[in-house]
C-alpha cells in the first residue's frame, strides 16, 4: 500500500481547491434542506403522530428526494479521480512513482469518501434543531446515519470504478448514475414482483429504499451492511485491476 | 543501472518497440536519439513503469521493471513528455506530494522540495498555481519532480520540447550540471542536444536500436565513404580516370563554370577509408597531369549520420 497516504491527501485537496465540491455540496444541502424543511412544516401541521414517524424518520426513510441527491452527488464526486488523470496525463507521473494500483484507487476512494462524510456533515445542524425542541431518538439518528454512510460508500466505489473505465468525466458521471438508477429501479421491484417469490426477495434485498426506510426506523439488518460492504468491494477490486490493465494498452 | 534486453512493444496494431536491448552504466549521460514516432517514449515508459513490455525485460538499478516493480521505481526520476501536472495545486504543493509519493520520510521533506526547487530554478514559483506557469516553467517544475526524491537515475524525456531557444539552453544547462551527480537517459530528436550534453548515444528508428556509442564512435562507424575533387579536365576524363581507382565504387561527375572545371564525387566501396581513397585518386589524378584544386575526404557530422541511419532502414523496410 506504499503511497496511499499521499494519494489520499492529495485527491482531498484536488476535491476541495476546485469549484466541483462546493458547487455540489450547495446543491445537495439546498436539497436536504428544502426536504426537511417541507417535512417539519408537513409533520407541525398533523394532528396527531405515528410513535415511528418523527422528521427523522420522514427524512431518512420517506424521502425519494434523498435517494434522488445521492444519484447526483456520489456521481459528481467521483466522475473526475480517475477519468482525469487519464484526460490530462498525469497518470503516468503518477503511475511511475513507487506507488501500487491499489494505493492508487484506495486513496482516491477514501478522500472520495471522506468528502462525502464532510458534505453530510452540515444535515447534523438538523438534530440538533429538532433536539432543541423536541425528543431526538438518538440510535435511530445513528442508525439512519449509517444507512446514510452505507449507501453513500457503494455509491462511490460503483462511480470510482466508473471513473476508472473511461477518459471522459461525462461518461464516467452518466455511467455511474445510470448504474445507481438501476439498482434503485431493481429495488422498487419489490413491489411489482409477487410476495414471497425470489425475485421479490433479490430486489429487496438491493432497495436503497426499504434500505433506509429500515434504518431510520433504527433496524440496522446485517444483510443490507453485507450488500453495502459487496457493493464497495467488488467494485473497487475491478478498479484495482482496470488500473493495472492500463500498462498493458 | 539501465539493462534492456530485448524489449517489445506491441499495441495490436502497431509494434511500437522491437527487440530492443542495451544498457546504461553508472555515471553516464546517454542520449537517446531518433526521429519522432521511433518508439522513444514507448521505451522509456517501460523503462518507468508505466508500460509493460509484450516481452524481453528490463532492469533498472538491479531491480525488475515487472516484477520489483516498486523498488525499481524508487530508483528513477522520471520526467514524461510535456510533463503532465495537476493545475490546481501550488509548486510547493505539488513537490511535497510528489516527495510523499516517493517516499521521503516526512522529516526530510521540506528540505528535498526546497533543493529539488532551487536546482530546477524554480524557487521563485514555489507558491504559483502550477496552471498559471509558463511552458518553460512547468518543465522545470517537471525536472525538480524527478530530482525531489535524490534518484541515483534520471530518464527525461524530450526535455526541450515546446521551449523557446534561451529556454532550451537554460534546460540544457541544468542537465549538464545533473550530469555530474546521476546517470542520465535522455530522450531528444534534435541532434545538438546530445553533442551538448550526452556522452553516449542510442539511435533508434521504427522501434530497432540501429547504432549506438560514443559521439565519435557514432561519426567513426558511419565515417564518409566518399572524396569530393574539383579538377581541371575535360568531362568525362576525370571521371574515367578516378573510375579505375582502387577502392572506387561509383563516381559522379558535375561541370562547373564553362566546362573548366569538374566537381566529382568519389564514393568508396565499403572497408575502405575515405582518406585512403583521396590519397590513391590524387595519385592517378597526378599521374594523368589533371590539375587538382581541391580535395577532401568528406567527413560525416552526426547528422548525416543519424540521416544515414534512420534512412537505410527505411529503405530496408520499403
Amino acid at each position: 500500500m506504499t503511497g496511499f497516504a499521499a494519494v489520499y491527501r492529495r485527491e482531498v485537496l484536488s476535491l476541495w481547491v476546485t469549484p466541483l465540491a462546493w458547487v455540489l455540496l450547495t446543491v445537495f444541502l439546498l436539497i436536504q434542506g428544502m426536504s426537511f424543511f417541507t417535512i417539519v412544516l408537513h409533520l407541525s401541521n398533523a394532528a396527531q403522530l405515528a410513535v415511528d414517524a418523527g422528521p427523522i424518520q420522514s427524512w431518512f426513510g420517506q424521502s425519494i428526494f434523498l435517494v434522488l441527491a445521492l444519484l447526483v452527488l456520489c456521481p459528481g464526486v467521483t466522475m473526475r479521480v480517475l477519468a482525469e488523470e487519464r484526460k490530462s496525463g498525469t497518470i503516468e507521473a503518477l503511475l511511475t512513482a513507487p506507488v501500487t494500483p491499489a494505493a492508487v484507487v484506495l486513496g482516491k476512494y477514501l478522500a472520495t469518501l471522506t468528502t462525502y462524510v464532510a458534505m453530510w456533515a452540515p444535515t447534523l445542524l438538523y438534530v440538533v434543531i429538532l433536539r432543541n425542541t423536541g425528543q431526538v431518538d438518538w440510535p435511530v439518528v445513528g442508525a439512519s446515519y449509517l444507512g446514510v454512510l452505507g449507501t453513500g460508500a457503494g455509491y462511490l466505489a460503483v462511480g470510482v470504478l466508473a471513473s476508472s473505465m473511461t477518459e471522459s468525466q461525462l461518461v464516467a458521471l452518466v455511467m455511474t448514475a445510470l448504474v445507481l438508477l438501476g439498482l434503485l429501479i431493481l429495488g422498487i421491484g419489490e413491489y411489482v414482483f409477487e410476495p414471497d417469490s425470489i425475485l421479490r426477495e433479490v430486489c429487496a434485498t438491493v432497495s436503497v429504499l426499504s434500505k433506509m426506510e429500515e434504518m431510520s426506523r433504527g433496524v440496522v439488518d446485517l444483510r443490507r451492511l453485507v450488500f453495502d460492504s459487496t457493493l464497495v468491494a467488488l467494485p473497487l477490486f475491478m478498479a484495482v485491476r482496470v488500473v493495472e490493465s492500463w500498462r498493458w494498452g | 543501472m539501465i539493462v534492456a534486453e530485448e524489449l517489445t512493444k506491441d499495441y495490436g496494431t502497431v509494434v511500437a518497440v522491437r527487440s530492443l536491448s542495451f544498457q546504461v552504466g553508472r555515471g553516464e549521460v546517454v542520449g537517446f536519439l531518433g526521429p519522432n514516432g521511433a518508439g522513444k517514449s514507448t521505451t522509456l515508459r517501460m523503462l518507468a513503469g508505466f508500460l509493460g513490455p509484450t516481452s524481453g525485460r528490463a532492469r533498472i538499478n538491479g531491480f525488475d521493471v515487472l516484477d520489483d516493480s516498486i523498488r525499481a521505481r524508487r530508483s528513477l526520476g522520471y520526467m514524461p513528455e510535456s510533463s503532465p501536472l495537476y493545475g490546481e495545486l501550488r509548486v510547493r504543493e505539488y513537490l511535497e506530494f510528489r516527495a510523499a509519493l516517493k517516499q521521503v520520510p516526512g522529516r526530510e521533506r521540506r528540505r528535498a522540495v526546497d533543493r529539488a526547487l532551487s536546482l530546477a530554478a524554480v524557487a521563485d514559483m514555489a507558491e504559483v498555481l502550477v496552471r498559471h506557469l509558463s511552458k518553460g516553467y512547468r518543465q522545470r517544475v517537471g525536472l525538480a519532480d524527478a530530482l525531489v526524491a535524490s534518484p541515483p537515475l534520471l530518464i527525461l524525456d524530450e526535455p526541450t520540447a515546446g521551449l523557446d531557444p534561451n529556454q532550451i539552453r537554460e534546460v540544457r544547462k541544468l542537465v549538464r550540471a545533473l550530469a555530474e551527480e546521476h546517470t542520465l537517459l535522455l530522450s531528444t530528436h534534435i541532434l545538438p542536444e546530445v553533442e551538448s550534453v550526452c556522452s553516449r548515444a542510442l539511435v533508434i528508428h521504427r522501434g530497432r536500436l540501429v547504432a549506438q556509442g560514443t559521439l565519435d564512435e557514432l561519426r567513426a562507424q558511419r565515417r564518409a565513404r566518399s572524396v569530393q575533387l574539383v579538377v581541371r579536365a575535360a568531362a568525362g576524363r576525370a571521371k574515367s580516370l578516378l573510375e579505375r581507382v582502387e577502392g572506387a565504387a561509383a563516381v559522379r561527375e558535375r561541370a562547373l563554370e564553362g566546362g573548366e572545371l569538374v566537381r566529382l564525387v568519389v564514393d568508396a566501396v565499403s572497408g575502405v577509408d575515405a582518406g585512403e581513397l583521396a590519397e590513391r585518386a590524387l595519385l592517378a589524378l597526378h599521374e594523368a597531369s589533371v590539375p587538382v584544386r581541391e580535395a577532401r575526404p568528406v567527413t560525416a557530422t552526426l547528422e548525416d549520420v543519424f540521416a544515414e541511419l534512420t534512412g537505410a532502414e527505411r529503405e530496408a523496410a520499403a
